[in-house]
């Protein structure tokens, strides 16, 4: 039997890989200067050069599309780091002693931060320390920190409790290394079932942080953003919203499908179930 | 009653059972032995229509007038636990824990059609019947407050409330402590009404059972009455098996088989025990049929 | 009877262990639960100390107590002279030099993400000892090629695997190695291989066995002395055959009596 590569992992795969793409292939080209004011291609309807038309700006709404693609990664890619680093240790530490005195701090301060919501606490850091994407990704980052440490400590749980755990300390393994070498390895998949579904948590949270003006500043371009600045002419030039819109749809989805659909190809437990046949 | 006929059981490209065939009187009690991946378990879950998905079984299987391979669903669920029901190895999980055990006995036979009334106090009689001690008592307990072995026989019970016309087993004492699977055999082979017992162990069936199957390699490569084929194996395999299952004096070596069971998919062609059999030739190489009356065996090269 | 049997290895003396039952209300503590009491043994140099228990009689946790992975309520240990108990790991070294485990399931006792390579030479590594040529070497020793070295356990069958396992407890060179139920998780063809491997490694190294199971007549195959245990104590021990021939205790009897037999029938 093949290995069970399912339709939603292929299908968040291509949608990610289609953000990715756009957003790599936006350094070296876009059809338009995405920041480029034009007041003679103010709303420009679609066509000639420009697939999806201009804004009320005259800016390349396909091109702002492709640069913002880069800022969500961006965004998504260093609040994902900042939790799975913070988290992970912490969740693996709280596994590895889980009646010790530790292990009850870090998971109820954990539940402090989990009890208070990402976008209060953007906001907040952002009139502190002034908006900006690198705000924004932090307060996201912190945000999502609890959700990885719980799962990591959920799975170093699971983990320690095999037998070949019990070999390692037997074979006189310290914890450290008992963390780093056979923790670590076996909990990888669900982390990175983790870090999918967070990624496009992230991708959502941006969006909704731009469009309150506490997320990327102008003129650098965001799916958040052009939502925003979209809203006033929502009736009359729908497209305008319609396209970032569908965009962060598309790559929240392709995320979860990715999550999803990995969780289901590294399950050890149905991996199982394809090895003995 | 019971009558296999080429029970053949794949996975894609994959046979895990390849042409079984055996009949099971009324209240014999047929032990099918094999160890992993003989593909004893699978014969058993084809019975029952429960083969994981991806794994077709194709062949006959005829119980009285019913046929039990390759039947839809729908119709497959009047047949199982009225017709036919199993028992399984996992007395832990196979009790949903949030139920009272007694309705959990009762839900089998509200299933098939008896009023709820009836099937409680018949609930309390099965508990009773596979000698549980205070049965009205037991049957408002949650399984997490019985014992692994007193779980085992509420699975028991479930499997008889309709009264099925054959159980089968599958390593149903192999969780369990001795002292307890011992108690727990004896009251399988009295309340049967006709057996398919499945298991590795080769002690086991011999206490339960009248009739053996040996399987390796997906095949049945021995049957007969479990004394002449204990005292008396004919196929190399169950040769040494029986040799490897009694254990020596201390200092002594064991019999051993050489050389280990390989995975599913995996066996030689021809006589699939060729690769580890002493006596292989070049004749193994064709497959031999199962033949002989009564007791019967396919190889080339039988003990004596 | 090996030559050098006399001088105590081991020495465990009242060993007890209560384990308690998380708390169900708030105004009492969980329920103790007595998984040891006041357990006391012997194992000699050179001998094969079986350990026979059903499911819940304290054999495990005995095991767990011997090896160091997990500290008595109450009792001492004494390993080669040398308390063991109330130790920090660090000041465990000369122990997990001294003594290895085999576990019952060899599918989850190796790390499932590692190399037989990584996993037979990690108690050298562990114990910060050169691993050079050593891991064929032992893989050599019981019976495996050199060639599964860069495998991984999933791609072995039971035995192979149980092999590994072995290789990796032989790996620091120990005196003890302690087996707890190493083939009760293995088919019957190649049960007898697993016992004769380890019967000749005990030989040939000139290790004392520490061997549990819950089948009584495995034991017998393998060790001098028994020790059954029932209930979280020791009710019956000596050397094997007169524990098998005249058993003393009652439950002894009842636990002779339930194994299933193939010579009765036959």
């Amino acid at each position: 039997m093949r290995g069970r590569v399912n339709a939603g992992l292929i299908a968040g795969a291509v949608l990610v890989g289609i953000v990715v793409l756009a957003a790599l292939v936006s350094f070296v080209w876009t059809p338009h200067d995405p920041t480029l004011v034009d007041a003679s291609n103010k709303l420009r309807e679609p066509g000639g050069g420009y697939l999806l038309g201009a804004d009320k700006f005259g800016r390349d709404t396909f091109s702002q599309l492709m640069v913002g693609a880069r800022t969500t990664l961006y965004v998504g890619i260093v609040a994902v780091g900042i939790a799975a680093l913070i988290g992970t240790p912490l969740g693996v530490i709280a596994g590895m002693t889980p009646r010790g005195w530790l292990a009850e701090l870090i998971m109820r301060v954990n539940d402090l931060v989990f009890a208070f919501p990402a976008l209060l606490l953007a906001v907040m850091l952002g009139a502190v320390y002034g908006a900006g994407t690198l705000t924004a990704m932090i307060a996201i980052g912190v945000a999502t920190v609890p959700a990885f440490a719980r799962v990591a400590r959920a799975a170093t749980m699971q983990v320690m409790v095999t037998d070949y755990i019990l070999a390692a300390r037997a074979a006189g393994r310290r914890r450290a290394a008992i963390a780093v070498r056979h923790v670590l390895p076996n909990i990888g998949s669900m982390l990175i079932v983790q870090a999918s579904v967070s990624f496009a948590i992230a991708i959502l949270a941006e969006a909704a942080l731009s469009f309150l003006g506490f997320g990327t500043r102008p003129p650098i371009p965001s799916w958040g953003r052009m939502l925003q600045e979209s809203q006033e002419l929502l009736f009359s030039t729908p497209r305008l919203a319609l396209w970032p819109g569908l965009a962060i749809a598309l790559a929240v989805l392709g995320f979860n499908l990715l999550g999803d659909g990995l969780r289901d190809y590294l399950d050890p437990k149905l991996r199982r179930i394809r090895a003995e046949r | 009653m019971l009558s296999v006929e080429g029970l053949t059981v794949r996975a894609d490209a994959v046979e895990l059972v390849r042409e079984v065939s055996f009949d099971i009187a009324p209240g014999e009690r047929v032990g099918l032995i094999g160890e992993s991946g003989s593909g004893k378990s699978l014969t058993a879950l084809s019975l029952m229509g429960l083969l994981p998905e991806g794994v077709r079984a194709s062949g006959t299987a005829r119980l009285g007038e019913r046929e039990l391979v390759g039947v839809p669903e729908g119709r497959l669920k009047d047949l199982r636990g009225r017709e036919v029901s199993m028992v399984f190895q996992e007395p832990m999980t196979a009790l949903n824990p949030l139920m009272r055990v007694g309705a959990q006995v009762a839900e089998v036979m509200t299933l098939h059609g008896r009023s709820r009334a009836e099937a409680r106090a018949r609930a309390v009689e099965l508990l009773g019947r596979v000698r549980l001690p205070r049965p009205e008592q037991l049957a408002r307990s949650y399984p997490h407050q019985l014992s692994g072995g007193q779980r085992q026989r509420v699975m028991l019970a479930i499997a008889l409330a309709n009264e099925p016309g054959l159980l089968i087993c599958d390593e149903p004492t192999t969780a369990l402590d001795v002292t307890v699977q011992k108690q727990m055999l004896e009251l399988i082979a009295e309340v049967a009404p006709a057996l398919l017992f499945i298991t590795h162990d080769l002690a086991v069936v011999a206490a339960v059972c009248e009739r053996v199957l040996v399987m390796y390699g997906g095949r049945v490569v021995e049957s007969g009455p479990i004394r002449e084929v204990f005292a008396r194996p004919r196929h190399r395999y169950t040769e040494g098996l029986l040799a490897a299952s009694k254990l020596t004096p201390r200092g002594t070596r064991l019999p051993t088989i050489k050389g280990s069971v390989p995975a599913a998919g995996r066996f030689p062609d021809g006589c699939v025990f060729r690769n580890r059999c002493p006596y292989a030739s070049e004749k193994c190489q064709t497959e031999p049929a199962l033949t002989g009356d009564g007791h019967a065996y396919a190889c080339w090269h039988p003990a004596d | 009877m090996p030559t050098h049997a006399g001088t105590p290895l081991i020495e465990a003396r009242d060993l007890t262990r209560v384990y308690r039952r998380p708390r169900t209300s708030l105004a009492r503590q969980g329920e103790a639960v007595h998984a040891l009491r006041e357990v006391s043994l012997t194992v000699r140099r050179g001998e094969r100390f079986g350990i026979v228990g059903e499911s819940g009689s304290g054999k495990s946790t005995l095991l767990r107590l011997l090896c160091a992975l997990d500290q008595p309520t109450s009792g001492s240990i004494r390993f080669d002279g040398q308390e063991i108990t109330g130790r920090p790991e660090r000041a465990l070294k000369f122990l997990r030099h001294s003594l290895q485990i085999v576990f019952q399931d060899p599918m989850s006792s190796l790390d499932p993400r590692m190399r037989v390579r990584d996993l037979v030479a990690e108690p050298l590594v562990a114990l910060g000892e050169p691993i050079g040529g050593r891991v064929t070497e032992l893989l050599e020793e019981v019976g495996l090629p050199a060639s599964a070295a860069d495998r991984y356990p999933h791609q072995f069958s039971g035995g192979q695997r149980q092999r590994i396992a072995i290789a990796r407890a032989l790996a620091p060179r120990p005196k003890v190695l302690v087996a707890d139920e190493p083939v009760s998780a293995l088919d019957v063809s190649v049960r007898g291989q697993i016992l004769n491997l380890l019967a000749d490694l005990v030989d040939e190294l000139g290790l004392t066995l520490v061997f549990v199971s819950h089948d009584l007549s495995v034991v017998r195959h393998v060790c001098e002395t028994v020790a059954v245990m029932n209930n979280g104590s020791i009710v019956e021990t000596g050397p094997v055959d007169e524990v098998w021939a005249a058993p003393e205790h009652p439950y002894t009897r009842t636990l002779l009596q339930a194994v299933p037999t193939l010579e009765g029938l036959l």
